[in-house]
């Protein structure tokens, strides 16, 4: 067996500070209630399903389904492009969707979304090209 | 396309994945370490400023919420909100660099197969909880509320177990970490088996080092394209903000008056301030507030949703009208909206922000009498705090004992 060293007590420090912490969190959570437990855990596991179920194995499917069309691997310029827009995307689910929009309150959500997700992904691609043309040219420049 | 077919291969073998079926030596530990060091930075950073949220919300804190700086409360909660959108991006990459461990075999052994089992459901409350954290108050912050949870308390709940199964996370992976960042990005060291080593990575195709830039750029575009709410600088470019800033006087509104229901009662003849400290009580009508000694104030509005926005009002200290009342001074107030319903219709006003000069009942807002739907006929202005609690139509001052 190892002798415990400095780090070994840095890191039983810190799960021992992050066990108590989490528990206590617990136990707030359970104040609050059976009905808002549950409404908490749906929303929790259904987190953990749409991540892992959903949008893991989508991403895996774009980026086969990207592979076989192309048929060849993107520039990593494109792939950067493509990973900005979708995660920012996602970031933008809410205004996009407009669920909170209020008749009564035309100072929330008071621009055109849709419109302003083009202009993201323009210069995404615009992000793409550019990326792309940098790297030929320092390629061109090393002589490769 | 030797990668494409290899993965056609095992979607028609119709079997679970297994951690080696994932070749890409970019879902690598060296990768996770990197992306998931700034996302733990910014999880500290939104527990602190939620803490501090939670903070000035508590009415009988221990340690008494500050009045000053005037525009704490929106820098902090605008970084909350700011650092909540950049974490986003910042987990999604995370997740997926780490998504082949969800694959992998258990261990032999009653001892690993426990050890396994309780790493496992640390990361996987972890995992959980993040995720709750971030969708639950981005949806909040565009004032959406598709859950039966209450958002405030079960947001602060959960910071708290997110905050501490990271803890646990970052305790348990603390050796992989150290060698992570010890070593160049390239490094095998730390490569899963089955992995493409990462000299297979094409020239010009993403490598490991381009994957975190990424992760950090989208984290910086998710915060341009939102920031907006709170940085007036960045309204024009926050095309995913969820308010352009604009509204009555500069400010946009929460809550309108048709919402809070009290359009007929805030335009009544029949309006009236009533200030009370125990016997004493004084009762004013707009044109009397407006007859008072008037004090103007440069000061902010920000919402827990994280916008904010500046604005100059004129109105009465609600300091010269506690004297009025011959109110002795350290004393909290209780300020009661016309609202009928809703739990912010009457809120306690701490005795630091009652006897600061800056606390105003407002009656305009930038020269203008205050918009029906910014409090008219007078709205609680006063320093650093939420705007949540700045009470709109306030109807009753009471001097608590």
């Amino acid at each position: 067996m190892r002798i415990p060293n400095a780090v070994d007590a840095v890191r039983a420090l810190v799960g021992l500070v992050g066990l108590g912490v989490g528990l206590y969190g617990l136990v707030l959570l359970l104040d609050l209630g059976t009905d808002n437990l549950l409404a908490t855990a749906t929303w929790v596991v259904g987190g953990i399903v749409v991540h892992d179920a959903v949008l893991a194995p989508a991403t895996i499917a774009v980026a086969v389904l990207a592979g076989l069309l192309l048929r060849r691997r993107l520039p990593g310029a494109w792939v950067s492009a493509a990973v900005v827009l979708a995660t920012v995307t996602v970031v933008g689910i809410p205004v996009l969707g407009r669920f909170g929009a209020r008749p009564d309150n035309p100072t929330l959500l008071d621009r055109d979304y849709a419109v302003g997700w083009a202009i993201l992904a323009v210069a995404c691609v615009a992000g793409g090209i550019m990326g792309t043309l940098v790297r030929r040219r320092a390629a061109a420049r090393e002589g490769r | 396309m030797g990668r494409v077919t290899a993965y056609a291969d095992r979607f028609s073998a119709l079997r679970p994945p297994a951690e080696e079926d994932f070749t890409s030596p970019l879902r690598s530990a060296a990768v996770a370490a990197r992306v998931g060091l700034w996302l733990g930075i910014c999880f500290g950073l939104a527990f602190l400023t939620g803490l501090i949220s939670h903070w000035a919300q508590e009415p009988d804190a221990w340690l008494p919420f500050p009045t000053r700086p005037t525009w704490g409360y929106r820098v902090t909660q605008g970084l909350h909100v700011v650092i909540g959108v950049a974490a986003i991006p910042l987990l999604l990459v995370k997740l997926w660099t780490v998504f082949p461990k969800l694959f992998a075999r258990p261990p032999r052994g009653l001892r690993r197969v426990v050890l396994e089992v309780g790493e496992r459901g640390s990361i996987g409350v972890l995992v959980g909880a993040a995720i709750f954290q971030l969708a639950s108050g981005l949806a909040n912050s565009a004032q959406w509320y598709p859950w039966d949870f209450r958002f405030r308390s079960t947001h602060y709940a959960m910071g708290w177990i997110a905050v501490g199964a990271l803890a646990l996370h970052i305790a348990i992976k603390l050796p992989v970490i150290r060698t992570a960042l010890g070593e160049p990005v390239d490094s095998s060291t730390l490569d899963r088996e089955g992995a493409d080593p990462v000299a297979s990575i094409a020239p010009g195709a993403l490598d490991r080092r381009g994957l975190v830039r990424t992760a950090l750029l989208a984290a910086g575009v998710a915060v341009i394209a939102t920031a907006g709410s709170t940085v007036p600088l960045l309204r024009r470019i926050s095309v995913l903000g969820v308010r352009s800033g604009d509204g009555p006087g500069g400010i946009p509104i929460n809550k309108s008056a048709r919402a809070a229901d009290v359009v007929a009662s805030a335009l009544s003849p029949d309006y009236r301030l009533t200030v009370t400290f125990g016997a004493n009580s004084r009762v004013f009508t707009r044109e009397e507030l407006a007859a008072l000694r008037q004090t103007s104030r440069e000061l902010p509005i920000a919402c827990v949703e994280g916008w904010s926005a500046s604005g100059r009002w004129s109105g009465v200290r609600l300091r010269d009208l506690l004297d009025l009342v011959e109110a002795p001074r350290e004393r909290a107030v209780r300020i009661t909206s016309l609202q009928q319903r809703g739990p912010y219709r009457a809120t306690e006003l701490p005795a630091q922000f009652a006897d600061d000069p800056s606390t105003l009942l407002a009656l305009t807002l930038d020269d203008e009498p205050l918009a029906l739907d910014h409090g008219y006929p007078c709205r609680l202005i006063a320093p650093n705090r939420p705007g949540v609690l700045q009470t709109k139509w306030v109807t009753d001052v009471e001097v608590l004992a």
